[in-house]
């Protein structure tokens, strides 16, 4: 008999390249089609298949997709419409909804066994939110010029504290993109190497003789329970990532 | 040696998740009074408090990491 017994709980993140080329090409060229790539692939196809299904061959009757991605939408267009009230804001909602799709996808693809979370990665998410931050910085700059600045002095101030309030709004700054992306991250990573440690737990529990294969089933249902906590900790934190997203551009449209 | 230095500091990581216990039972505490005080509002307060508890979730999620990183790597 041969179990796939999984050691360390962290070994579910690991990055394996399932095909791929190396060539002493330009150097040393490695080409390779990872785990997380296949993932990312598979999201996407989900996400695009998602809406090909909803708009059902262009006819005026809805089917039961059409409904849920208008919900959906319906959803996200609120969000921007009360987080960004200006009437700029809408220019930035479909960026929005891409990337609450993404999130969620992610999410959800992860939350299949034995699949792989690509939202666990801090990789992907500190790249994202990081993109952010550096896109919310232009976003102030276009839009206010240099006056961008007085984003990091809150308003009456003492002059005799404005060096210290400078330094200490820049690195909250600095601190809202990183922990946007870390707490995605954490979250997830979190979740899935719980659910892993009392799976492992459980299995040897149920292993270990007949009575306890019975009393085994009590913890079971925990993990259960657990499993739907992390599905609606998946929706949350989508809806999380994308209405901070909202509030940041919002920050920097009309600076506090 | 170093193992059981391992799991003295992953227990230790633990107790940050005291504050985000707290943390949370205030989000939905709140909730509650603001909702008796005026239940119109629910939808709109269940929104905040939903991001309310995610953000506090995830600071005791951090100490939680913490701890899974100090023992298995």
């Amino acid at each position: 008999m041969t179990y796939t017994y999984i050691q360390s709980p962290l070994e579910q993140f690991e990055i394996n390249s399932l095909m791929g080329i190396n060539a002493p090409l330009f150097g040393y060229a490695e080409l390779s089609l990872t785990n997380i790539g296949l993932y990312f692939i598979l999201a996407f196809l989900v996400i695009v298949g998602f809406n090909v299904i909803a708009s059902n061959n262009n006819k005026i009757i809805a089917n039961k997709y059409s409904i849920t991605q208008e919900s959906l939408y319906t959803t996200i267009l609120n969000m921007v419409e009360t987080q960004i009230a200006s009437p700029k804001g809408q220019y930035y909602f479909p960026f929005i909804y891409c990337l609450f799709m993404l999130v969620l996808v992610g999410n959800f693809i992860g939350m299949v066994p034995y699949s792989f979370a690509i939202t666990s990665h801090l990789i992907f998410t500190l790249a994202v939110s990081m993109t952010i931050l550096i896109a919310v910085t232009i976003i102030g700059f276009s839009e206010h010029g240099l006056k961008f600045f007085s984003y990091f002095v809150p308003a009456g101030t003492p002059l005799a504290l404005v060096p210290l309030l400078v330094l200490i709004e820049l690195i909250s700054y600095i601190a809202k993109g990183l922990s946007l992306g870390i707490r995605l991250g954490a979250n997830i990573m979190a979740g899935h190497m719980l659910t892993k440690i009392i799976g492992g737990f459980i299995y040897q529990i149920m292993a270990a003789s007949p009575l306890m294969f019975v009393i085994g089933i009590i913890p079971l249902v925990l993990l259960v329970g657990i499993t739907g906590l992390e599905l609606a900790i998946a929706f949350i934190q989508a809806y999380v990532f994308a209405i901070l997203t909202c509030s940041y551009i919002k920050d920097s449209l009309d600076l506090h | 040696m170093l193992q059981a230095a391992k799991y003295i500091g992953a227990g230790l990581a633990t107790i940050g998740l005291a504050g985000a216990g707290v943390g949370i039972g205030l989000v939905f505490s709140s909730l509650m009074s603001a909702t008796s005080r005026n239940p119109a509002l629910r939808p709109q307060l269940f929104q905040y408090a939903i991001l309310g508890f995610a953000l506090s979730e995830a600071t005791g999620l951090f100490a939680l990491m913490i701890a899974f990183l100090i023992l298995y790597s």
